[in-house]
């Protein structure tokens, strides 16, 4: 049996699910309670639960396709509790990238690690170069926070526009780079070009519409949906597109 | 003095749990080496570990600044645990608080944001799973390079943030100009920045935007 998936591997990730599945049941539990003292109705916190679950399912699947890409080198297990925990594609492959070189193989992620001492020092790596968030979190969190909460009770309508303000200049960064950005020239579909701005506008254009009967026919559970569903009827029309046209229109990247 | 209670138990557990985690992860690789019998000298942890650290460890710093005021207390304990974030934790905090109608920087939002990021990491850790237990023989035939569902999963991101701007940009459309505009003349120069990097100055650019607007009084309705 391969080291890198044997029984005791399985268990460790079997431990990790379990822990992060109550620390998440521990939170919501506790926020459910706070909701409900608060006045929030417990159908509108069920309708965040079903929404937040929906809305969640594509991406999880596109981890899962991470988890996979990874398993080639470092076995299934490794990679599937990295992206369980704290873990991302762009940090993960570097960091697997970087412990295998430093034993001078050049072919890093490419050929499967078979050597234990290799594969015990990019489960090193991995980890300590990912939890300095862990580390920093409790002594600034407080601080932050009461930084926000001084600047909202001085002047509140401010706090309001400078908080979207916030939010938006993050979903520019991922826009802009949809629409300009240069990817890895190895993986198709990374940079920008005609896939990804098709997804990015016909996205928008089925949230306007979803957004907009939903107002209109004041269906409220569709507002919880639009999200998802137009996501996902995005990610259909890149599919269809990707049969339809010809191929190099298709791949087609502007920055390379 | 209720109000008070929530929010100092929200950071007591979360402490408790932040370092659990931190423990946890820790022991993982320790794990790893006493059932495999082989411990990596130093000297090779460290020469893998120094290029990623000086890449990713300015940007963690970044990123727990730039997240926590969205994310709220209760998601930035979870959300630096299970990680995702911007793919995933903040859109659909976002996305629960725009629906449930609650304020980003109030209780009801907090409430409201910590139910969300918790199902979503329910949720992710589940699929996750089931699916290497149950799809990894078939998952490779999906995620190939020329499945039709390929070009799809390739998308996710701009068909995660297409919808949740759109959202945005109706109601904030004059803030979302600059920051937009900004970002794509930053790549037109380097094209290959990373998200990571993206963020920061977009987020910088929106909130410096947005304060002069207010000021000069272009936002007001």
């Amino acid at each position: 049996m391969d080291f890198k998936s044997d029984g005791f591997m399985y268990a460790l990730g079997a431990a990790v699910v379990l822990f992060v599945i109550a620390q998440s049941v521990f939170f919501l539990v506790r926020a459910w309670r706070r909701g409900r003292e608060l006045g929030l109705s417990a159908e509108s916190l069920k309708k965040t639960v079903t929404s937040s679950a929906l809305f969640t399912v594509a991406p999880a699947f596109a981890i899962l396709a991470t988890v996979l890409t990874l398993s080639g080198a470092l076995g299934i297990v490794l990679p599937w509790i990295r992206l369980t925990v704290i873990g991302a594609i762009n940090y993960e492959v570097p960091a697997a990238e970087a412990a295998i070189e430093a034993f001078g193989s050049a072919g890093g992620m490419s050929q499967e690690v078979t050597d234990p001492t290799v594969f015990a020092t990019v489960a090193w790596v991995m980890t300590l170069g990912s939890i300095l968030p862990l580390i920093l979190v409790p002594f600034m969190l407080k601080k932050i926070q009461k930084g926000m909460s001084k600047a909202v009770e001085k002047n509140g309508k401010w706090a309001d526009v400078m908080s979207a303000a916030a939010f938006i200049g993050l979903i520019s960064a991922f826009i802009g780079r949809a629409i300009a950005g240069k990817g890895n020239a190895e993986i198709v579909g990374d940079g920008a070009g005609v896939m990804s701005i098709a997804a990015l506008l016909s996205s928008m254009l089925f949230m306007f519409i979803l957004q907009k009967i939903a107002d209109k026919f004041e269906l409220k559970w569709l507002q919880s949906f639009a999200m998802p569903f137009s996501m996902i009827l995005a990610m259909l029309v890149v599919m269809l597109l990707a049969q339809i046209l010809p191929q190099n229109i298709a791949v087609f990247e502007w920055r390379g | 003095m209720k109000n008070r209670s929530y929010a100092n138990s929200v950071h007591f557990y979360g402490i408790l749990w932040d370092i659990a985690a931190l423990l946890m992860f820790l022991m993982l690789p320790v794990a790893i080496c006493m059932h495999l019998g082989v411990w990596p000298a130093g000297s090779y942890v460290f020469k893998g570990l120094l290029p990623v650290a000086m890449l990713f460890y300015p940007s963690a710093i970044i990123e727990v600044i730039t997240y926590t005021p969205l994310l709220g207390a209760g998601g930035t304990y979870l959300s630096f645990v299970t990680g995702n974030i911007t793919n995933l934790k903040l859109p659909c905090g976002l996305n629960a608080m725009e629906n449930a109608g609650v304020r980003a920087n109030s209780e009801a939002g907090e409430v409201i944001s910590t139910v969300a990021i918790a199902t979503s990491s329910i949720v992710t850790t589940i699929v996750i799973a089931v699916g290497v237990v149950v799809f990894s023989p078939v998952l490779p035939y999906l995620t190939d390079e020329n499945s039709v569902f390929a070009p799809a999963f390739q998308q996710v991101v701009p068909a995660l943030f297409g919808a949740l701007g759109i959202s945005y940009f109706m109601k904030h459309w004059k803030i979302g100009i600059v920051p937009i505009a900004a970002i794509v003349i930053v790549l037109l120069f380097k094209g290959t920045l990373a998200t990571g990097v993206l963020i920061p100055i977009g987020v910088v650019v929106s909130m410096l935007a947005a304060h002069l607007m207010f000021k000069k009084g272009w936002l007001d309705k």
